[in-house]
């Protein structure tokens, strides 16, 4: 019996060793909290580069690009090095950078060529020196090599004397590069030398130096080098037919831990014949090189090609594209072209054409205004002005104009602009996507060798990864992939948020001027027929929640199309599945797409989560989190084409069907009453009505642009095995990285998506094949056998879907998920019509979830038997479920008010079903508000469409208050742990570091500082976020601080934009009450990580939906036992007490001011007054402190144009509106208040000594769920 | 500190006077004394706070008396006054004191238990009086009226005759919700909707000097708002008394001011001002066309320091093209629109004409009922 009610002996289905990983103290990555934006001594300053440093990097970049303006950047350079040192945005590849551009310039301007040369040599000296920790690489060193070789003084070519800087010759260079432990290999095939003879030259005067030293093992490497770069790559690819075939030589090549390449073997002596015939080419040597150094198999081309393809040529397929469409339109002579046509390609063909010429021309006027100013400037050299020519020359005309167009179209309804788009965010988007096509061109130029993970187990390494040393190989392999991709690029700079807005908005304020459709509209009286030209887009300003935002919008002609025509040309390649294994995780920000830049954390605008994620992979403590990322990277999956056939057949109808909108929307519009005009009370209800059907008429439309998305792209790879790179979120939950086609969307995009590879059933696979059946119809609440049963009676429907989903019955419509339950249908009729069922080869997915995963976690931490009942931690013969118990508990309730002649509770009659109350019960685990619950609950009912528009808010303000009662203290045990979360948080949120805390009191104040507030320093100081480490070593940073936009004037609309770089105070309240859920979504995260990587190392397909996790029907059972056993690992290492130490070191020189622990939140510290030092009168007054005096961030502030990641909105906690602070005694009070603070003021205590205790745990044994069925089912 | 005191001594003389007139007939059941007012009309809630009312009889009293002065009954019958946000009673009390042939019947709409056990009385001692438990901000309250026949003895007259014998009577709450409501009584005037189907009823409304000033507001000033175009468009407006009488705020209405920071707010404490609105002959907003004014002055005042040629492609994509309308300089001057003025300074004559170039283009968008471009969110 496979099940988990197996037998007591069996052995563990997970590595041993996870259990003492898991226990082990895990390395907890500490820095200093932010420091407030008016300190001037920073320390915190290395690891925070603020704006306007980044701003100048940038303008360093820009202006060394082609060498537009290097004494320019010399000069800001120059200027950061004594202002900056040890910034850690000074890296080496920037001083390369200088290094190359000087070469350059001398190469260049032969009258100023010493100068430039001896800039050059003091650069690389000062590098040397050591003195700004900034260490030559091996491009330094090719740099200073080619330097030598073309100027040295007994140079025949070109010499140049030099005085002002010291000279280093190959045996002086290459001393240096052996003493800093650099192969010679790796700087003889740097980027730095372009072409094959000066290589050759470089390998020579290097072995020349090495002999003359008598290092033979380095002459000896050169010499290997040499004769790789001879070596033919692929006999099959590169070789004519007609040309002999030369069999290679079997290499061997060692590569040593401090980077040296030394040993060569082959088998049998090359002939001399094919050395000399084969000329030197540094390419070859290049690739050869990355695969000796990556110890791994490089991609051969041809697999990769079309990946590379996607991404390199995205913007020049797409205009091929839109031309070729233009054209055919006009070769069919189609009612006259471009404008006047219907069609989304014609236009955006038309707007390019128009789009590049004024780019072009604008740019042009730019570079001479900003010419002039700078000539007016030049003697005022007070700051650093940011000029923009530089970073608008850094594309194409052409590809500007691309850019601008495709970041349009995509932008399309997102930020809950229906048919727009924040101006803000598009501002920000089309710069940021400049910036990456500017680095994905740099990226390109260098022609990388992308390393890909290898066929089987996590990376290359065979060990165990719990164990030390399986953990340190996988360390050591990555980072040398690392290393050796970051020295094959080019340095680039990030912008700052400034000066990507400016970007977008000269861009955009190009694109609405010259982009414009033709409209055509008929009169409905007259039908008469009025043609208008149009801008396509245009801005204004709309009200949200209060609030003014600037929006873009579309024309209502191209916001039609986008629900209709073919967009997925549109897409940029990051936003589409790829189609070879994405590139592994090498550091914080490479790895996934080949090209695009990515990130393998979604920051929340928080530049703290990034560097606390860079140091972490810096340290190597997060090698598991890349390699269980890779893991769900490299699941290949495929379209499955029998359900995409139905979903396009449906989808071309244009009818509504199984959660697909219709082309048209089908809801009959609201009947006006006869007496609206006069009766103002018909009209609101009309209103009310119109309101609705209008935005479900809008939601319709965005659902359809969402469809069309979906179906384009599964058409687009109809055939390919496909893969989705993944990202974490800042809690660790994976995510895949495209947006619109993944395992992670709704059940369409599920129903369209199948594993590649294909398994053999067996009896327990179609068992499981059949309970996945009915879980996906709806019916999971049975027992296992039941369910079969359930299937066993609809075999006819199953089978009449499958064989006519849409001319039969249809009895898969009715599912909960129909589309995969389609799927499923197919699946299962395929099998069992196959003339042996159990060795049916199927590739479905099937999944096994989490019972209330957040509570199964709450129940585990707290050893709370009774909450494991409920979640089914415990054994039980059924599954136990949450939801229809609280469901039935409120129609109970409500049966009681209908007695008392309650109109709400009559109207709810038998309408309160488990999915109504299912997310408020869901998140009432995670802390939902009153007004957050009835938000939920209203859109359920309105989802149901059988409660009147108007009565909806009332009724689920009934139901909120009924579903929150009735949950009351069916959860006891989690609320324990969750207050203890939340106070711990709350206090973090409140404290000081100690060094800050003394600095304050003696930094003399900004005399200049705006002292309208009287408030004291340390609530500037309150900095400090909740910082964790997970059981993986992950990081994790919660970003809630009070939001602090800047006002930038565009010419478009003037802006706020929040700049991640200057942070400002915690938002106490949000860090507090948003603390649980995001420490028990970082526990799911690290279950669902630890299966991820257990499945891998027992050969089983693997995905995951946060804590819905699926693989091969005939895998289930061994998935089954690992769910367990890792939970069990997981939680059998006391998590909280984990947290409580970490706390414990992490703020261990943390201060409270006493002020700020008076009020009821505190209360329940129960502190005692010797604990504090403090007389117990003093106590009295904390405790008895009226309402707790948040700094309660105005709520308004908090909405504006959030960059809100709407997979967070299902579990992020809401904030309630701050409460009104009450004064019950009028001023007495107010007068007692400040006694309060005058007689605490000054006064701080530690932290760690007033954390409260953990919560005692109870007797409940997560061994146990060895035994539960339906743990996860 | 010492003008305060003068002002307020001179209010307080003056008010005395009239007070003298009067107490004779007064043997309405009293209010509370001051003093325990705050212990009665607790104010902790915000729906109460912000529920501001005349407090001292003697401010009750000059308010009443200068009222009608401008709109007197037609006939000796006296008028129907629908009094709504009473609070307990102070301006009701002083209506009350009016003859029956300035007022023939008070009916007071109040929702709050509290203040309706003040009010309630007033039925018992006056035959003149009708107390209707419900909220003068629901419409369902006016559906109600009807339904009962309490205006039964109303007489509708043509819109284009003298005014009805109908007078209506508010305290406006000074939170969002008051000022969603006058808003909505002065559109209802051109659909001749709500009381206006009686005719050109009068509005007299005691509000804040927040709201007063946005009603108020000419072409060209700061606050000009859609508020002030709408009523500028459908009304006679003048001021209901003096404010002079009522001031200062906390001498005079209840609840205390609260603290509030420097400037204008919407909070209670400053200073009060009443008007009274009486519905023009001739509208400007023709019959059913009040929600597409509504959606042309919400686009446009989004950007109220903008000059129209720019402001107007707010109104929807396209909608450059009706500058050329706008401006067209074959039409005689008085039918086109000084395209540079900004938005804050267009008068009546400005919008209509802006109103009638939008309402006659083929491309101006159906929805107009939903002005916001936000999806629900998620």
């Amino acid at each position: 019996m496979p099940s988990p009610s197996g037998s007591e002996k069996r052995p563990s289905s997970i590595h041993a060793d996870m259990h003492g990983f898991l226990n082990r103290r895990s390395p907890y990555t500490i820095l200093p909290t932010p420091t407030p934006e008016d300190v001037i001594s920073q320390p915190g300053d290395i690891f925070f580069t603020d704006s306007p440093t980044q701003d100048q990097v940038s303008v360093i970049e820009a202006c060394l690009r082609g060498l537009h303006d290097v004494p320019r950047a010399k000069g800001i350079f120059e200027r950061l090095r004594s202002t900056r040192q040890g910034d850690p945005i000074l890296e080496a590849r920037m001083y390369n950078s200088f290094i190359e551009a000087y070469l350059e310039m001398a190469h260049r301007e032969e009258l100023n060529r010493p100068n430039w040369l001896e800039d050059a040599w003091a650069l690389y000296n000062d590098m040397e020196r050591g003195h700004e920790k900034v260490d030559p690489t091996p491009n330094t060193y090719a740099l200073m090599l080619q330097a030598w070789l073309r100027y040295n003084p007994d140079s025949s070519r070109q010499p140049v004397y030099i005085s002002g800087a010291e000279v280093h010759d190959p045996v002086s260079l290459l001393r240096n590069i052996i003493g800093r432990q650099i192969s010679p290999a790796l700087v003889v095939s740097d980027r730095a030398f372009t072409s094959n003879e000066e290589a050759t030259e470089a390998i020579k005067a290097l072995s020349k130096a090495a002999a003359e030293m008598g290092l033979a093992s380095v002459v000896n490497e050169l010499g290997l080098t040499e004769f790789l770069g001879k070596q033919i790559e692929d006999p099959l690819e590169d070789v004519p037919e007609v040309v002999p075939v030369m069999r290679p030589k079997k290499i061997e090549v060692v590569q040593h831990d401090d980077g040296r390449v030394t040993q060569l073997a082959t088998d049998e002596p090359l002939p001399e014949r094919a050395q000399g015939e084969v000329p030197f080419n540094l390419e070859t040597l290049r690739r050869h090189l990355s695969q000796v150094v990556l110890a791994r198999r490089v991609l051969s081309e041809d697999v990769a090609a079309r990946q590379r393809l996607l991404e390199q040529s995205v913007y020049s397929v797409a205009v091929e594209r839109m031309k070729h469409q233009a054209e055919m339109m006009d070769q069919l002579g189609l009612p006259s072209k471009g404008l006047q046509s219907n069609d989304l390609k014609s236009w955006m063909w038309e707007w390019h054409q128009k789009l590049q010429q004024r780019i072009k021309a604008e740019v042009e006027n730019l570079i001479v205004e900003e010419r002039i100013l700078a000539r007016m400037k030049r003697r005022s050299t007070k700051s650093e002005e940011i000029l923009l020519s530089p970073f608008l020359r850094m594309l194409s005309p052409e590809k500007l104009s691309l850019i601008t167009i495709m970041e349009m179209m995509n932008l399309h309804g997102s930020g809950g602009v229906q048919d727009g788009m924040k101006t803000a965010r598009a501002l920000l988007s089309v710069g940021r996507a400049v910036e990456a096509e500017h680095k994905a061109e740099i990226c390109k130029k260098n022609n990388i060798s992308i390393p890909v993970p290898a066929v089987n187990a996590p990376r290359a390494g065979v060990q165990n990864i719990f164990t030390g040393d399986g953990y340190k190989d996988l360390y050591a392999r990555r980072v040398t992939a690392a290393k050796y991709m970051e020295d094959a690029e080019e340095w680039t700079s990030d912008w700052s948020q400034l000066i990507r807005v400016k970007v977008g908005s000269f861009l955009l304020d190009c694109i609405m001027d010259v982009a414009t459709v033709s409209r055509t509209i008929q009169d409905p009286r007259t039908g008469e027929k009025f043609t208008e030209e149009q801008p396509a887009f245009s801005h204004s300003y709309e009200y949200q929640r209060g609030r003014k935002l600037g929006v873009i919008k579309f024309n209502p002609a191209v916001a039609d199309r986008m629900s209709k025509d073919p967009i997925a040309d549109t897409l940029h390649p990051r936003h589409l599945p790829m189609l070879v294994k994405p590139k592994p995780w090498l550091s914080y920000n490479n790895g996934g797409y080949l090209y695009s830049r990515s990130w393998a954390m979604r920051f929340k605008d928080s530049r703290e989560q990034e560097i606390y994620l860079r140091h972490a992979s810096e340290a190597g403590r997060l090698e598991l989190v890349f390699a269980g990322l890779d893991v769900l990277g490299s699941t290949p999956w495929q379209i499955n084409r029998r359900v995409f056939d139905v979903v396009l057949q449906v989808w071309n109808s244009g009818e509504r069907f199984a959660k697909i909108p219709p082309a048209i929307p089908d809801e009959p519009e609201p009947v006006r009453p006869e007496n609206m005009d006069t009766d103002n009370k018909a009209k609101v209800v009309y209103l009310e009505r119109q309101r609705q059907w209008m935005q479900n008429k809008a939601a319709n439309h965005s659902d359809r642009c969402s469809v069309n998305y979906k179906v384009e792209i599964a058409r687009a790879f109809l055939g390919d095995t496909i893969y989705l790179p993944h990202n974490v979120d800042f809690r660790g939950r994976a995510y895949p990285i495209p947006p619109h086609l993944s395992h992670i969307g709704d059940d369409l995009s599920r129903g369209l998506l199948i594993f590649e590879e294909k398994k053999p059933l067996g009896t327990r696979g179609l068992r499981w094949l059949k309970i996945h059946l009915a879980n996906l119809y709806g019916y999971d609440k049975a027992s296992f056998d039941e369910r079969v049963e359930y299937v066993h009676k609809h075999l006819e429907d199953i089978f009449d879907s499958a064989d006519k989903p849409l001319e039969g019955r249809r009895w898969w419509t009715k599912a909960d998920d129909p589309w995969q339950c389609l799927a499923t249908c197919m699946e299962l009729t395929s099998a069992l019509r196959s003339p042996d069922p159990e060795a049916y080869e199927c590739g479905l997915p099937v999944h096994q979830d989490g019972t209330c995963n957040g509570l199964q976690h709450y129940a585990a931490l707290g050893g709370d038997a009774q909450g494991a009942a409920q979640v089914n931690l415990a054994a039980a013969d059924r599954p136990s479920d949450v939801y229809t118990y609280v469901a039935n508990m409120v129609e109970k309730q409500i049966e009681e008010d209908i007695k008392k002649d309650d109109p709400i509770a009559k109207l709810l009659e038998g309408k309160v079903s488990r999915k109504v109350v299912k997310q408020t019960v869901m998140t009432t685990v995670y802390g939902v508000t009153y007004v957050g619950a009835r938000d939920q609950i209203e859109r359920q009912l309105k989802d149901r469409g059988d409660i009147p528009a108007e009565m909806c808010w009332s009724a689920s303000a009934y139901l909120a208050k009924n579903v929150l009662a009735s949950i009351g203290d069916l959860f006891k045990g989690a609320k324990d742990i969750q207050n203890w979360l939340n106070l711990c948080a709350r206090l973090i949120a409140k404290a000081i570091p100690q060094d800050r805390l003394v600095q304050s009191f003696t930094e003399p104040e900004k005399p200049n500082a705006r002292s309208r507030k009287k408030e004291p320093r340390w609530k500037k100081e309150q900095m400090t976020s909740v910082v964790w480490t997970t059981p993986l070593g992950l990081p994790i940073v919660q970003p809630y601080r009070a939001v602090k936009r800047k006002q930038v004037m565009t010419s478009i609309q003037t802006v706020f934009i929040s700049d991640p770089t200057s942070p400002s105070t915690v938002n106490a309240q949000k860090q507090a009450s948003a603390f649980p859920p995001n420490f028990i979504h970082s526990l799911d995260a690290t279950h669902m990580m630890l299966t991820a990587l257990e499945c891998r190392a027992r050969g089983l397909t693997f995905a995951s939906v946060h804590d819905s996790y699926w693989t091969h029907a005939s895998s289930i059972d061994q998935m089954s036992e690992i769910i367990r056993d890792t939970f069990i690992a997981l939680h059998s290492s006391d998590v909280l007490k984990g947290l409580y130490d970490e706390f414990r070191e992490r703020y261990a020189d943390y201060k409270i001011p006493l002020v700020s622990l008076r009020g009821n939140a505190f209360k329940k510290l129960n502190l005692a007054p010797e604990q504090l030092g403090l007389t117990s009168e003093d106590t009295k007054l904390l405790t008895e402190g009226v309402a707790e005096d948040e700094e309660m961030l105005d709520e308004d502030a908090l909405a504006l144009d959030e960059d809100e990641d709407e997979l967070e909105a299902l579990t992020e906690v809401e904030q309630e509106k701050p409460k009104k602070v009450v004064r019950k005694r009028g001023p007495r009070k107010i007068k007692s208040e400040a006694d309060i603070e005058a007689r605490l003021a000054g006064r701080f205590i530690n932290l760690v000594d007033v954390l409260p205790p953990l919560p005692e745990k109870g007797k409940f044994d997560v061994k146990a769920i060895k035994e539960s069925q339906y743990f996860f089912s | 500190m010492l003008s305060l005191r003068l002002h307020r001594l001179c209010a307080r003389s003056r008010l005395q006077s009239l007070a003298r007139t009067y107490s004779s007939q007064s043997s309405l059941p009293p209010l509370p004394p001051q003093e325990e007012w705050r212990k009665t009309f607790t104010y902790q809630t915000v729906a109460r706070r912000d529920r501001v009312f005349v407090r001292t009889p003697q401010a009750a009293r000059s308010i009443a008396q200068s009222l009608f002065t401008r709109t007197p009954a037609a006939t000796d019958k006296g008028k129907v006054v629908i009094e709504a946000f009473p609070g307990p009673g102070a301006l009701s009390r002083a209506l009350l004191e009016l003859p029956s042939s300035t007022v023939r019947k008070l009916i007071i709409l109040e929702d709050d238990p509290t203040y309706l056990k003040f009010l309630e009385p007033l039925a018992d001692a006056d035959p003149r009086v009708t107390v209707v438990p419900m909220s003068g901000h629901k419409w369902d309250t006016y559906s109600h009226l009807d339904e009962h026949g309490l205006l039964d003895d109303v007489e509708a007259c043509p819109w284009d005759a003298t005014i009805p014998d109908l007078h209506f009577v508010s305290h406006l709450a000074h939170n969002v919700y008051g000022e969603q409501l006058v808003a909505q009584l002065f559109r209802s005037i051109p659909e001749r909707a709500w009381l206006f189907k009686y005719g050109r009823v009068p509005m007299s409304i005691i509000m804040s000097e927040w709201v007063w000033s946005r009603l108020t507001a000419g072409p060209g000033t700061s606050r000009r708002c859609k508020l002030s175009v709408i009523a500028e468009a459908t009304a006679d407006i003048q001021d209901a008394f003096d404010p002079a009488l009522v001031s200062p705020y906390e001498a005079h209405f209840y609840p205390p001011p609260a603290v509030y920071k420097k400037g204008l707010s919407r909070k209670p404490g400053q200073p009060m001002y009443g008007i009274t609105a009486v519905p023009y002959v001739d509208q400007v907003i023709q019959k059913g066309m009040t929600d597409q004014w509504d959606y042309v002055l919400r686009r446009l005042f989004v950007l109220k320091s903008t000059v129209l040629k720019d402001a107007i492609s707010s109104l929807a994509p396209g909608a450059v093209t009706l500058l050329k309308v706008l401006g067209d300089a074959s039409l005689p001057r008085d039918q086109r629109v000084n395209v540079s003025k900004r938005i804050r300074e267009l008068n009546v004559a400005d919008w209509a004409l802006i109103h009638r170039a939008f309402d006659a283009w083929p491309f101006k968008p159906q929805d107009l009922l939903i002005g916001d471009a936000f999806m629900p969110e998620e």
